[in-house]
């Protein structure tokens, strides 16, 4: 039907309203491309084949996308009457279900998202109906809750193949109410007004660009919509086009006889065969509907469009380029002036806008200017429509008013970090963009405060990244996009790119010297000056933000050649060894294991990790995080591996054997004398690396005995004092001296050690409380945890109450638990966060709850409440909620006005330990604000000279086996000081054990570890863990898939 | 008439007519700028980046070549910035391919070793990357050898636009972009090719030469293609 | 006064840049003046000395031993020249650089051998995945391009390095 007047066009209405909210049932499938990908195509079938079979009086019929990517399939349900209902991660076998449910005029709860009640178009409302209480209107589930859809009004609810349902939506009129009374000065000055900005990602001002193409004087005008989308993750514009075709058109029609052009171009990439599709489709129906072509809506006006497939060149969505492409030619863009509104497509002037530039126009023309600056910021009005992508919880298109924080995106709507990993930084705009880190995420997302960062809007790709990240690779990655997506025409972005991807691959190879980093800086500096377009102006970028916000990453690649995130692979052996602060060789040793070479096996361990045993019992275990095994079911146990390893021997006849053997590693006595100050893990991992570099080693002890907090910190229960001992007893053989009961800086001062040391190595511990506020610490009763540890380990007499209350959620407070329940005592932990936030080891929590203390979570303490003799009656806590993320990636616990009381006559303090203040100060050394001694992050050098410090000493209270890698480290770096040379390489021998991977995955699943039961172990303070049999170390052995041999190396040399 | 123009060099005043670029006014008044894909007679390109000058009032660095004066524009053609930035592109394109200058039958009147010359480069800084390179000895009269391309394209200008034979064109992107003939073909197999030599005239670097010169010995008559274009009455 | 410790080194280069250094004739006696030669192609030393002033290398790094020489040189030398292209760009040497060294090796050993065809490896030290200019393997204090270095610029820079000056070279070389 031909629309020519208002009759015709009410017509069309009314028949495509019939269609939108028809008298009976309707049921619409999300089939954009994300929705067909997740199986929307058999969703779609099965409905069509189930209403046919059952001859259901219901309407099918297909939809875009409402945006959920992350819960895609999405399908709308809807009774005449009723709201519309979205319905989720719908699969083809619920059909049934549904159609039941609908035949006796019910919605199916099980998938139903979110409802709609009533839907604005902007252009028009839509009333779906009422009722369903239960389920959440779609604006009250955080994915969508402070969006704001304007471009993404109809997408998701209306057949983009439909033309009858856009115009039933409103569609048409604005073109229709331009056309009968506005004149082209008036639309333009009402853009104008909006301050709508280009959405392709520069931000010009549209009106004022559409101004110059309105006064260009010629024969014929162009105006073209870039639809070349082409970043990496983003497909805004696919949606939009794939959810609402004939926005687009409508929007270009505006354009063309506001600009007096003719004839529209949409040059769309080739790669979206669905938009294309419906693109077609669009144009055909609104040509047959008079709406595209000669003397539209009868009022005189010619226009028409046509598609053009690119070519699949990132470039081309340079305007220049466009246009080259557009005539023909390759894709290269040309140096402006001529500014295309002077001479574009065939050399007349043309305008080009970005689709979503031309989806804004519709409502503006028909909602007035002063309606769209009322959303987002006043230099950036409007929303703006991002693709929320990588490691945030929920994933899809969200359109949000410009200006929302970024910190809004990723935990508001996002929902956070992917298994509760911290999101470390967002980046923005694609390849032209750059990495904004989470300290910033208060940023307003615009135009302006995003180019202040040093990234760009872009045309809204949003990509979360998390600790997994590793931000060197990341900027290597997007290098690696321009550089092959450089047309080759300059030679800052030709050749430029090339040095630039040389360099940041020597980086993740790490291959790169610190000079280097000054290099890429001014590499990257000179081509963003020097490049003749947009793409190589801004292909510097994510590195830029990546060396400004991440630098320390890039540092670790060349100065330590490690990348935390685990991902440049040549800098890591696998993952497990990578994450392990002791780099220890894990597939090696369960090769050699499950080779039946046990000594070898127990040599490779002790060499990588001189406390094998304890660290076997009470290593926080990173490795389980990071194994590869997680992907098939869950991680190698490799904690109990060496623990088994370990314990064959020390427990064992081999004991002086292998003894004898690590102390004939021993290099040539060299004659320079070391002080290690502290024996805990540190020191001792310290001292016997030391001690086998051939140094004199003194090692200072305040204590009775060594040991630290393995001996006075944890209990006997997690690791006997008696497998501690035997491994002491191995360091001692090295030669190495203690002198116990010295607390330094009291009986020894650090003068004395400079003047008879030549290197002194501080690693005490943290062994003071952190300095609490909270009213009642003074009262009888009242104890830090590590004192209460202490005490408990050492014996002394303490006076410990029935009703124990713990404050705190890391390892000191569960140790405190169950060491408090095994004397006999009711314990219960208050902690302010969620159980899943705690810095417990996990399998300790669960240990605690077993034996039955209780948690309260979300409860800070408020007061501790003393009786008349200044004891401890009981505690009061404040209930906490959860807020917004801190920088830790757990949501922060605010105080709510609730106060609990718990009776209580013992309150342990376990809310994190501090270095010593007095020692600190007495040490001369240069102390940070956190109380820790400064030291230079990658040799561990202290502020004066000869001086190193490593462990919690430096970082504050951490864990075991984070305290030894920097004994290890220390050792490294002290020896290859005082020597000249790096020597320690020295220390390990070559083993030479299989380098195939398994033949066949081994199917046996992960072996726990046996615990006593429950009510038996809290009589005592036996060891509450059995360590594996052989065989269940022989199957863990068997379990590793062998991450770390890789195809044969690269020939080096001829 | 073209409106007349006043605009500053590097402090001084010039006059300029309107529609002239920055390098055009600035070599007729003397003052040098260093191009390598900037050709009189041919149309400009902006390709090289060299001609990259600073105009006050204007945050970004502009290609002299291409940029046409405005009255009472403050031109500066050299400072720290550009001179730096120069001599990295000079650097990147003695290091994007093969340039054994001491083997080369230019070396001596190469326009790219005189400038690594001019702006005292004595080694580049982000290293070599050796890239296979093919030479292409099936004309009979020419040798066309990649090492020694630096894509400025000259020659496929002065084919198209003064021989009108367009003989040359780059192919494929980024550092994989090539000078390419006809249809791919060899040269010697290329049927648009009027063997006028002009292509070979004009390219700055040893790239295109004439057969049967040893090192040192091919000189080139690039002045007199300029001469010829202008005479034809300038650029298409 | 102390004489300065001077050293030549021959890398892969054609020794053109020797004899460059050789033609500055009377030059030379000024040189003989102020320095000892300690080592080099022009002396007897066998072992190149534990500390040197100044090293002149001639040629790139194109097998493991000259690879392994030029960082013993630059352990024990206070001041490093590059001379001459190949030293600097690798020039010549580099022009094997694209094709692999096994199908090098094959092409002309085997391929190219009229009797004996075969890759020699006894003996011969191994060939570097490329030759490659000092630069890519050790810091390298003053480059002097040129093919040679004319002798005229061979004299300039070691006269201001006896003098203790570093020579200001900008315009003064060139490739090639």
């Amino acid at each position: 039907m031909q629309i020519h007047d208002i009759g015709n066009f009410t017509a069309v209405r009314a028949a495509g309203m019939a269609k939108l909210l028809p008298y009976k049932p309707r049921i619409a499938v999300g089939m954009g491309t994300c929705g067909t990908g997740n199986g929307a195509e058999g969703v779609y079938h099965a409905f069509a084949e189930a209403i046919d079979r059952r001859g259901l009086d219901v309407q099918l019929t297909r939809t875009g996308c409402f945006g959920f990517c992350a819960r895609e399939p999405l399908v709308n349900v809807w009774i005449p009457g009723r709201p519309l209902v979205i319905m989720h991660q719908f699969q083809a076998n619920q059909v049934d279900v549904v159609l039941d449910d609908l035949a006796i005029g019910q919605i199916t709860r099980a998938h139903a998202l979110c409802k709609i009640e009533e839907w604005d178009h902007l252009t028009s409302q839509v009333k779906y109906g009422t009722g369903l209480p239960d389920i959440p209107s779609w604006n009250e589930i955080p994915f969508f809750k402070g969006q704001k859809k304007i471009v993404l009004r109809n997408c998701g609810l209306i057949n983009p193949e439909d033309i009858e349902e856009y115009i039933a939506v409103g569609g048409y009129l604005s073109l229709y109410k331009v056309l009968i009374d506005g004149t082209p000065e008036a639309v333009i000055e009402q853009i104008k007004a909006s301050k709508l900005r280009g959405r392709g990602g520069a931000g010009y001002l549209t009106g004022i660009k559409w101004e110059y193409l309105r006064k260009a004087v010629s024969d014929q005008k162009f105006i073209i919509c870039n639809a070349d989308e082409g970043d990496p993750g983003a497909y805004m514009n696919r949606n939009e086009i794939e959810g609402d075709p004939h926005s687009l058109l409508e929007g270009m029609m505006i354009g063309g006889y506001v600009m007096g052009a003719t004839q529209g171009i949409i040059y769309v990439r080739a790669e979206y065969p669905l938009a294309v599709h419906r693109l077609g489709r669009a144009v055909e129906q609104a040509k047959k509907y008079g709406l595209l072509g000669e003397n539209i809506l009868g009022r005189g006006f010619n226009f028409d469009i046509e598609l053009v497939e690119g070519a699949g060149a990132f470039v081309c969505g340079e305007e220049t380029a466009l246009i080259a492409s557009l005539e023909g030619r390759a894709g290269r863009p040309r140096p402006r002036p001529p500014f295309p509104a002077q001479e574009g497509l065939w050399g007349k002037p043309t305008n080009i806008n970005n689709v979503e530039t031309w989806y804004n126009i519709p409502p503006i023309v028909s909602k007035g200017p002063a309606w769209f600056t009322e959303t987002g910021s006043v230099k950036s009005p409007g929303t703006k429509v991002f693709s929320l992508v990588g490691k945030v919880n929920n994933t899809g298109l969200v359109e949000m008013p410009l200006g929302t924080p970024l910190k809004d995106f990723v935990y508001d709507v996002g929902e956070g970090g992917v298994n509760g990993h911290s999101v470390k930084a967002v980046q923005t705009g694609g390849p032209s963009g750059g990495c904004i880190p989470l300290d910033m995420f208060d940023t307003p997302v615009d135009y302006e405060t995003l180019a202040q960062l040093g990234s760009i809007m872009g045309s809204g790709g949003m990509v979360v990244m998390d600790e997994d990240n590793c931000m060197v690779d990341v900027a290597r990655y997007f290098i690696e996009f321009t550089h092959s997506e450089s047309c080759g025409k300059c030679v800052p972005c030709r050749v430029g790119l090339d040095k630039a991807l040389r360099l940041l691959n020597s980086f993740t190879r790490g291959a790169a010297t610190p000079a280097a980093l000054d290099g890429l800086d001014e590499l990257s500096r000179m081509i963003r000056d020097t490049a003749l377009c947009g793409l190589g102006q801004t292909a510097p970028n994510p590195v830029l933000t990546t060396m400004r916000h991440f630098r320390h990453e890039f540092e670790d690649h060349i100065r330590a050649k490690r990348c935390r995130a685990g991902v440049c692979e040549d800098l890591a052996l696998s993952p497990c060894e990578n994450s392990c602060p002791l780099h220890m060789n894990i597939p090696r040793f369960l090769q050699l294991y499950k080779e039946g070479r046990l000594e070898e096996a127990f040599e490779s361990v002790i060499m990588d990790n001189p406390l094998p045993a304890s660290t076997g019992r009470v290593c926080q275990h990173p490795c389980d995080n990071r194994c590869r095994r997680i992907s098939i079911d869950e991680a190698v146990n490799m904690r109990e591996v060496h623990r088994f390893i370990a314990d064959s021997i020390f427990q064992s006849d081999k004991f002086d054997k292998m003894a004898e053997l690590v102390c004939s590693k021993k290099l040539e006595p060299t004659g320079r004398k070391i002080a290690v100050v502290g024996a805990g893990p540190t020191g001792l991992t310290a001292a016997f690396y030391l001690a086998l570099l051939g140094h004199e080693v003194t090692v200072y002890e305040s204590a009775a005995e060594p040991g630290g907090m393995l001996r006075y910190a944890l209990p006997e229960y997690r690791l006997p004092n008696s497998v501690l001992d035997r491994e002491i007893e191995l360091i001692r053989r090295l030669g190495i001296k203690f002198i116990c009961n010295t607390p330094v800086g009291t009986d020894v001062t650090l003068n004395e050690l400079d003047t008879q040391f030549n290197s002194v190595f501080i690693s005490i511990g943290t062994w003071k409380e952190a300095w609490v506020y909270l009213a009642g610490t003074e009262l009888r009763g009242v104890m830090p945890a590590l004192v209460f540890l202490a005490s408990v380990a050492k014996k002394e007499p303490l006076e410990l109450g029935k009703k124990v209350v713990v404050i705190g959620g890391g390892n000191a407070a569960i140790d405190s638990a169950r060491t408090a329940i095994r004397m006999g005592s009711d314990v219960q932990i208050i902690y302010r966060r969620e159980r899943k936030d705690m810095p417990a080891i996990r399998e300790e929590t669960d240990a605690a709850a077993a034996e039955g203390a209780k948690f309260v979570f979300l409860a800070a303490p408020h007061r501790i409440v003393g009786d008349e003799n200044g004891r401890v009656k009981a505690i009061e806590v404040v209930k906490t909620r959860l807020g917004e993320f801190d920088s830790s990636g757990r949501r922060r616990p605010v105080p709510t006005d609730e106060i609990q009381r718990y009776a209580c006559d013992t309150v342990i303090l376990a809310v994190g330990e501090a270095v010593d203040p007095d020692f600190a100060r007495a040490s001369g050394l240069k102390i940070k604000e956190s109380g820790t001694v400064e030291v230079d992050r990658y040799t561990l050098e202290t502020s004066r000279s000869k001086f190193y410090a490593g462990g919690d000493v430096i970082t504050g209270a951490s864990n075991v086996s984070n305290a030894m890698g920097y004994g290890k480290k220390a050792a490294k770096n002290i020896d290859q000081r005082l020597m000249g040379v790096n020597r320690f390489d020295k220390l390990f021998r070559v083993f030479e054990y299989s380098q195939h991977p398994p033949a066949q995955v081994s199917s046996c699943g992960r072996h726990t570890v046996r615990e006593v039961d429950a009510a038996e172990r809290i009589q005592n303070f036996e060891e509450a863990v059995a360590g594996f049999t052989a065989e269940q170390t022989m199957d863990e052995a068997n379990r590793c898939l062998r991450c770390d041999i890789r195809e044969s190396a690269h020939e080096m040399a001829g | 008439m073209a409106q007349k123009v006043s605009i500053r060099i590097d402090g001084e005043y010039v006059g300029a007519k309107e529609g002239q670029t920055i390098l055009e006014v600035a070599r007729k008044a003397g003052k040098y700028i260093p191009a390598l894909c900037y050709m009189e007679g041919l149309s400009a390109v902006g390709a090289c980046r060299l001609c990259i000058v600073e105009v006050s009032g204007v945050g970004r660095l502009l290609p002299a070549c291409t940029t046409p004066v405005q009255d009472g524009m403050s031109v500066t053609t050299n400072s720290e910035k550009l001179a730096r930035y120069r001599r990295m592109v000079v650097d990147f394109l003695l290091s994007e391919r093969n340039h054994y200058c001491a083997v080369c039958v230019s070396n001596g009147h190469c326009e790219l070793q005189g400038l690594a010359q001019k702006f005292g480069i004595t080694h580049v800084h982000y290293g070599y990357g050796y890239p296979k390179m093919p030479v292409d000895l099936s004309h009979e009269r020419f040798v066309l050898d990649h090492n020694r391309c630096i894509l400025c394209t000259r020659c496929v200008r002065v084919c198209a636009e003064v021989e009108g034979a367009h003989v040359w064109d780059t192919a494929s992107r980024g550092i994989r972009t090539m000078l390419t003939g006809e249809l791919n073909r060899p040269w010697g197999a290329i049927r648009s090719c009027t063997g006028c030599g002009k292509c070979v005239q004009v390219c700055p670097t040893g790239a295109m030469a004439e057969k049967g010169w040893a090192v040192e010995e091919m000189t080139k008559r690039s002045d007199s293609i300029s001469w010829l274009a202008t005479q034809r009455g300038g650029r298409e | 006064m102390n004489k300065l410790r001077l050293a030549t080194v021959w890398l892969d280069g054609c020794s053109g840049c020797h004899m460059s250094l050789l033609d500055i004739d009377e030059a030379l006696m000024g040189v003989a003046m102020k320095a000892d030669l300690v080592y080099g192609p022009l002396v007897d030393a066998q072992e190149f000395p534990k500390t040197v002033d100044v090293t002149l290398v001639e040629g790139a790094v194109s097998s493991q031993e000259d690879l392994e020489k030029i960082q013993l040189v630059r352990q024990r030398t206070k001041l490093l020249v590059a001379l001459g292209d190949c030293a600097v760009t690798s020039n010549v040497p580099a022009m094997r650089n694209p094709v692999p060294v096994k199908k090098l090796l094959e092409r002309i050993y085997v391929e190219g051998a009229d009797v004996h065809p075969g890759v020699p490896s006894n003996g011969v030290p191994k060939l570097l995945k490329a030759a490659v200019p000092l630069q890519d393997v050790v810091r390298v204090d003053l480059h002097v391009p040129g093919c040679p270095p004319p002798a005229g610029t061979i004299a300039f820079v070691v006269g201001e390095l006896l003098e203790g000056r570093m020579p200001e070279l900008s315009g003064k070389v060139r490739f090639g």
